[in-house]
């Protein structure tokens, strides 16, 4: 049968935080005569149980997000200043320390970087009617079948300096294209955008991006609008409490002051009695 | 190839400075998690944190190894929370951002968690750190170490320097307290819902 009254013969709390936690510094005996004693008591049951629930609770916090890479990076500035010897002769160096530099500037490296590469390569991106063609290197490329007569006769003309027919090809390229999309009205574009394979799914996904941002500030929004109601809410409680302590501390002051005055009066009475 | 902290630590002391850079990432979240745990101020547990590793860095031709370097390392820890709380002069206070952050909670929720979760989740933990905040600062820790950083009460013990039987109960004072005003605050919400 349980019992409603914890009968345990040693030190409860402590054999309870034991148990729930399952740390056995003097070993598993303990454990074991506490058990035998749980499965009868039905007190430590429910406070096991409360117990295990408040752990559970204590999981769910979490603190904020630090920003590491200021802390460690001021730090490791402060040992160079101030111990810039203490074990060897260079101070660790700031861990991430690249986060620290403003993303304009690792965008701007990030670009030059890419730029040099490319000029290095030799890179060569193309978008003709024979779909995008990325080349590398410095050899003479082949010229594709079917491709530009001027742009083939510029080629050979000037075949010690290929980079400049490169140039003047992609120059015309792109000014042919720009004609042709003056001339095109701007649905017939975006038609045409999406009539072509790869730019379709381009399109899609851009489509899928949009939907994303929109559901993710509906989402916010919401989220917005529960917390901004539950905080009325529970403002609003605590205004209504606020409220009713200070009309309780009015009324009771107006009793205290309706009484003193009563006594007075009856003092008074009671004086004039005398006198008479 | 992995180290142990205790060989990060010999290296450091051999002057190799990317080993200690190691140990601070490897220890620099439970750390700040410990400071803020102890202090509440998200500020301030930064600062805590780096102090924490400076003293360390500093200190580290002195360390021996009679204790595991994370015990080291939350001893300076806990030792700078005491002296933040002792310049305080004031329990510490919790500060529930402002503002919530939603493109973090945004982030951090599971794409099948709802509104109300996501809402009820981020409540629950403020009312954990309140509750926190009301404990006092010995029962504080002592949960703090035990439920989040896991230590046995043994190490605890040795960290706090006090006997077994005294962390046992701080522990279960502290989580009785705990259980009581989370009670409370359940209770509350329940009644704003009403």
């Amino acid at each position: 049968m349980n019992e409603l009254i914890c009968r345990y013969p040693g030190d409860r709390d402590q054999a309870l935080v034991t148990f729930v936690y399952d740390d056995q510094p003097q070993g598993p005996g303990d454990r074991a005569a506490f058990e035998a004693h749980l499965a009868t008591c039905e007190v430590c049951q429910d406070e096991v149980e409360a117990l295990r629930g408040v752990r559970a609770q204590l999981g769910r916090w979490n603190p904020p997000e630090p920003n590491f890479a200021i802390t460690f990076g001021e730090a490791a500035r402060q040992l160079r200043v101030s111990q810039p010897s203490a074990i060897s002769p260079q101070a660790p160096r700031a861990s991430r320390w690249w986060r620290e530099i403003p993303a304009w500037a690792q965008v701007a490296a990030a670009l030059l970087f890419l730029g040099v590469s490319a000029g290095l390569a030799n890179l060569d991106v193309r978008y003709d009617q024979q779909g995008l063609s990325i080349r590398t290197g410095w050899s003479q490329p082949r010229v594709a079948q079917g491709a530009a007569p001027a742009a083939v006769a510029q080629r050979s003309s000037s075949a010690d300096t290929p980079w400049k027919a490169d140039l003047l090809a992609v120059e015309q390229q792109l000014r042919a294209e720009m004609r042709v999309a003056r001339a095109t009205p701007a649905t017939a574009q975006v038609q045409a955008v999406s009539a072509h394979g790869g730019d379709a799914d381009i399109v899609r996904r851009m489509r899928a991006l949009v939907d994303d941002s929109e559901k993710r500030q509906q989402r916010e929004l919401a989220l917005r609008l529960a917390e901004l109601l539950r905080d009325v809410n529970v403002q609003r409680q605590a205004d209504l409490a606020k409220v009713n302590r200070a009309l309780g501390a009015v009324e009771n002051n107006l009793g205290v002051e309706v009484l003193k005055t009563r006594q007075q009066v009856n003092l008074m009475y009671r004086a004039s009695q005398v006198v008479r | 190839m992995t180290w142990t902290d205790e060989e990060l630590v010999a290296r450091s002391i051999g002057g190799d400075s990317e080993s200690f850079n190691e140990l601070v990432l490897r220890w620099e979240r439970p750390i700040y998690a410990l400071a803020y745990r102890t202090i509440g101020r998200e500020e301030d547990a930064r600062d805590v944190c780096q102090e924490t590793f400076l003293r360390a860095f500093r200190a580290l031709p002195g360390f021996r190894g009679q204790a595991k370097f994370s015990s080291w390392l939350y001893r300076i820890a806990l030792n700078l929370c005491r002296d933040w709380i002792r310049r305080e002069r004031r329990a510490p206070i919790v500060q529930p951002p402002e503002d919530v952050d939603v493109m973090e909670l945004a982030a951090a929720s599971e794409p099948s968690e709802s509104i109300e979760d996501l809402v009820a989740r981020k409540d629950l933990s403020r009312a954990v750190e309140r509750a926190m905040a009301l404990l006092p600062d010995e029962q504080r820790t002592a949960i703090v170490l035990k439920e989040y950083h896991g230590l046995t009460f043994q190490e605890i013990a040795e960290l706090l320097g006090c006997p077994l039987s005294t962390v046992k109960t701080r522990l279960y004072q502290g989580l009785t307290v705990l259980r009581r005003e989370l009670a409370k605050g359940e209770q509350r919400r329940t009644k704003a819902t009403l």
